[in-house]
């Protein structure tokens, strides 16, 4: 008998165990009820935003984020000196647009902020919130990714402060008064203004950040914004909500009462919430687009990320064919680009034959696309044959054998399964040997510049075409493929020195520059990749995706029910 | 007894620094650094700066003894994935969710496969036996993931009787719990079927019956008790890796749990979450193991941990 009693216990512990965490749990559903209560009712019924995320918030520091989540909602609860709003424009945020005095050589801005703007504590947003938080990203001790890549060398002592060599109260960020702040540059930088929106360059109050020391933006409570929305709670991979800031600036223009995220990792449960009516909106991934490609709620956002293949030119093994331009014309023209986007992503995404995408920024002067099309790389397996033979000739080969560098994901496994395919099939004698490797391992390679043929995209940081035609700059810092041409070499230096002051021939001697990377076949451009969604007609303004840092600008979205 | 624990404490401190020393070593060997996942746009110069922020630039040995004293004291350090966050804050924050989750599938799911199995055994070779066992072969065989796939979408989408994911509230709970609890169950079901009807053919239930003791008092004093043996076996560990999260269970039902943790901070070469979570694991499965061992002796008269000796 007595020994059963010991079971009892052992089972009641488990009990025990399983009361406990039960009660952790009724913490959380307690902080949802309460924001609830919190969030004021302006018009009737409540305008609230219920999304997923893929993955919880990396960081919310904005100077230490770099990627598509941090960045969305660090642009949701701060404001810089401007914003992105819809279709890609920069319009004012703290900083009055229409007021800003840029110098002759354009190399000083003079930026004039609103007097009207305050941090949640009620505090001013001043000139000095923008130089301390400016100073303290390129801080080295703070190791910021963004900062390193977007100032140094644009912002006055941005490299030699990040590399050690002057203190950062040499950059070049001034506060004239508490409502003017101004920026030195090393050089005249054209598209600076993406800058002044970018989620790195958002103003930080000294006081607070200093005195939450580590804490700094770990959790609500250690966050002080001035941006559109506010953080109301945030549960570690669970999900967060915002609530709109009744206190911002521009409250008037802000819709939304408040904004739901969960985090939900597998796209199926994200399609069965919005199905059940808990979502409002879900992106598609994989073959839930073509299944969903005829429902009524169904959209497809272009991006401005260009996926290409690329052919090493500096491999050890094949650096010698790839250097021959007939080889190279001959893989980018061999395989069908179409039937990539339909095997490996099933969307409406577009084969392009250009690297610098299609409706990310216009002519200065006639406002045209940059992008004019071009079809010296389209598929064509003819002549990729032509190239092939002649390749054949001056290098002298019958047979080769190409390896194909690839993730080890079923989406890279596709990949390198489909490029296998076209191109043994259109090109006589060429082998693809597929090399899967986690993703880790694959950037490795590719930094040493060891592979052969793999693909990979860009996505700007910034709008303007500068981003992706600096890519294959000789020994540029992006420039993996070992391409280099002096002719696209001296274009895109002007674009980036003397042409800086001159938009149209800047603008014209870049799309000159991608049309010499395409005739040398550089890279071999595949598609521009396209987002699709399903989203419940009532909302508003989430219909296309903005061209650099985060996705979308939810200040300006609404519920219309 | 006392001193048999004391014995075994020590022993599974030594086993914990083998392991901690191992992982660190080990780990040290996957391919990349942490910060590659922003990959290739990262500088040299940058990626020096951030080795040293975080002081990876030192020699592996200094690095080892720094962690090990720091642990010693109670710090796993911050994670390099989420910027400057306190590792034992993550693994606390998402161990509750993974662990009332494999708690209430673990007891559910024991009882109801004690109470198949023990069915089963009794009525030997009739349907309910040969349906039961079915039931335990199913459940053994077909993957957790597709038991969440298929409950999501009838009882979530279809009938809207549940929800189909979160972590919110009791109902919630429902649908991982029974997706998760499966294979436990079946696992349980089986092995007491086995056992009991070992147990049920053995001398001293026959002498039991023949002292005329009456049936449910065999079955539940004498049969089941021994026959908890094995099944208690397999459950140490079982208990360890449902409590400690269930990846694909949590992705599916969008569960804030640890079990995704562990697999991401191998992916993103996060050293303090992939240590954090490793010590973790180690510890809860040094102590069930010894919790087992003691609870043999407890269930079973015949196992006496403490032997002769003491």
């Amino acid at each position: 008998m007595k020994r059963r009693n010991w079971l009892l216990l052992l089972s009641a512990m488990m009990l025990a165990l399983l009361l406990v965490a039960c009660s952790d749990n009724g913490d959380d559903t307690n902080t949802d009820a309460d924001t609830d209560a919190n969030q004021e009712t302006t018009e009737g019924e409540e305008k609230v935003l219920r999304i997923a995320s893929t993955s919880d918030i990396p960081t919310m520091d904005p100077i230490m984020a770099e990627d598509n989540v941090s960045f969305q909602y660090i642009d949701s609860v701060y404001e810089g000196l401007y914003r992105v709003a819809p279709e890609g424009e920069i319009v004012s945020g703290i900083a009055i647009k229409e007021e800003t005095e840029v110098s002759e050589d354009g190399k000083t801005y003079t930026f004039h902020l609103r007097e009207d703007a305050t941090w949640e504590n009620g505090e001013p947003v001043t000139a000095q919130d923008f130089v301390y938080a400016w100073q303290r990203a390129i801080n080295p001790d703070n190791a910021s990714y963004y900062a390193n890549a977007l100032m140094s060398g644009v912002v006055k002592n941005a490299s030699e402060i990040y590399n050690g060599e002057m203190a950062v109260e040499e950059l070049g960020v001034s506060a004239s008064d508490d409502y003017t702040f101004v920026v030195e540059l090393e050089v005249a930088v054209p598209y600076f203004e993406s800058f002044a929106a970018f989620p790195t360059f958002m103003p930080l109050n000294q006081e607070f950040v200093e005195e939450q020391g580590e804490d700094f933006a770990l959790a609500p409570e250690n966050m002080l914004t001035n941006g559109p929305f506010k953080f109301e709670s945030w549960q570690t991979e669970a999900g967060w909500n915002l609530a709109k800031n009744e206190d911002y600036w521009d409250a008037e223009n802000v819709a939304l009462d408040s904004i739901n995220v969960k985090v939900i990792k597998e796209a199926d449960t994200a399609l069965s919430n919005y199905e059940v009516g808990e979502l409002d909106r879900v992106t598609l991934s994989g073959s839930q687009v073509n299944a969903n490609a005829t429902h009524p709620d169904f959209k497809s956002l272009s991006e401005t990320s260009v996926f290409w293949m690329k052919m090493n030119q500096n491999s050890p093994t094949a650096g010698e064919y790839m250097q021959n331009h007939n080889f190279r014309m001959a893989l980018s023209k061999a395989f069908n680009k179409q039937a990539y986007i339909d095997v490996v992503y099933g969307n409406d995404s577009e084969p392009v034959n250009f690297f610098v995408p299609e409706g990310f920024v216009e002519h200065p002067e006639t406002e045209e696309d940059f992008q004019t099309g071009s079809d010296v790389l389209a598929y064509d397996v003819e002549t990729a044959q032509e190239y092939w033979e002649t390749a054949k000739e001056e290098l002298g080969f019958d047979e080769i054998t190409l390896r194909f560098l690839s993730g080890d994901t079923d989406v890279a496994k596709q990949i390198s399964e489909f490029m296998k395919t076209e191109l043994e099939a259109s090109l006589e004698g060429l082998t693809i040997e597929p090399e899967n490797m986690p993703w880790n391992r694959q950037l490795e390679i590719m930094r040493d510049q060891e592979y052969e043929l793999a693909v990979s995209g860009w996505g700007p940081d910034y709008k303007d075409a500068i981003s992706f035609i600096d890519l294959w700059i000789t020994d540029g810092e992006n420039n993996d493929v070992g391409y280099s041409n002096e002719e696209y070499d001296n274009l895109v230096n002007a674009a980036k020195t003397e042409l800086a002051l001159d938009p149209v021939a800047r603008f014209e001697a870049m799309q000159e520059a991608e049309k010499i990377a395409l005739e040398d076949a550089a890279i071999a451009p595949i598609m521009q990749r396209k987002t699709s969604v399903l989203a419940k007609p009532y909302v508003k303004g989430m219909d296309s995706l903005n061209p650099f840092g985060n996705h979308y600008s939810f200040k300006y979205v609404d519920i219309q029910k | 007894m006392a001193k048999y624990i004391l014995r075994r404490i020590v022993y599974m401190l030594i086993t914990l620094i083998i392991i901690a020393t191992a992982t660190f070593f080990l780990m040290k060997l996957l391919p990349g650094s942490p910060f590659s996942s922003i990959g290739a746009k990262l500088t040299e110069e940058q990626e020096a700066i951030l080795l040293e922020k975080y002081g990876l630039d030192e020699p592996l040995p200094v690095q080892y003894a720094k962690y090990m004293v720091n642990m010693a004291q109670g710090d796993l350090g911050v994670s390099f994935q989420y910027n400057n966050r306190p590792v034992t804050d993550i693994i606390l924050d998402r161990l509750g969710p993974s662990a009332h989750l494999g708690a209430q599938a673990l007891i559910i799911g024991t009882i109801l496969g004690i109470i198949l199995g023990m069915i089963a055994a009794i009525r030997h070779n009739t349907w309910v036996d040969y349906s039961s066992n079915i039931l335990a072969v199913i459940g053994i065989s077909i993957p957790s993931f597709v038991f969440a796939g298929l409950l999501q979408y009838y009882f979530a989408v279809k009938w809207q009787i549940f929800p189909p994911s979160f972590w919110e509230g009791p109902i919630y709970t429902v649908l991982p719990t029974i997706a998760l609890m499966i294979f436990p169950m079946a696992v349980c079901a089986r092995f007491m079927r086995t056992e009991m009807l070992e147990v049920l053919g053995s001398d001293y239930i026959e002498l039991a019956r023949a002292k005329g003791v009456k049936s449910t008092s065999i079955m539940f004093k004498h049969a089941m008790r021994n026959a908890l043996i094995p099944v208690i076996t397999v459950l140490g560990p079982m208990t360890v890796s449902l409590m400690t999260g269930t990846l694909v269970i949590e992705q599916i039902f969008a569960v804030p749990g640890l079990g995704e943790q562990f697999v991401r901070s191998i992916n993103e070469n996060d050293y303090p979450v992939i240590m954090g979570t490793t010590m973790l694991f180690s510890v809860l499965f040094i102590s069930i193991i010894l919790i087992v061992d003691l609870l043999y002796g407890l269930i079973d008269p015949r196992i006496r941990v403490s032997g002769g000796k003491d």
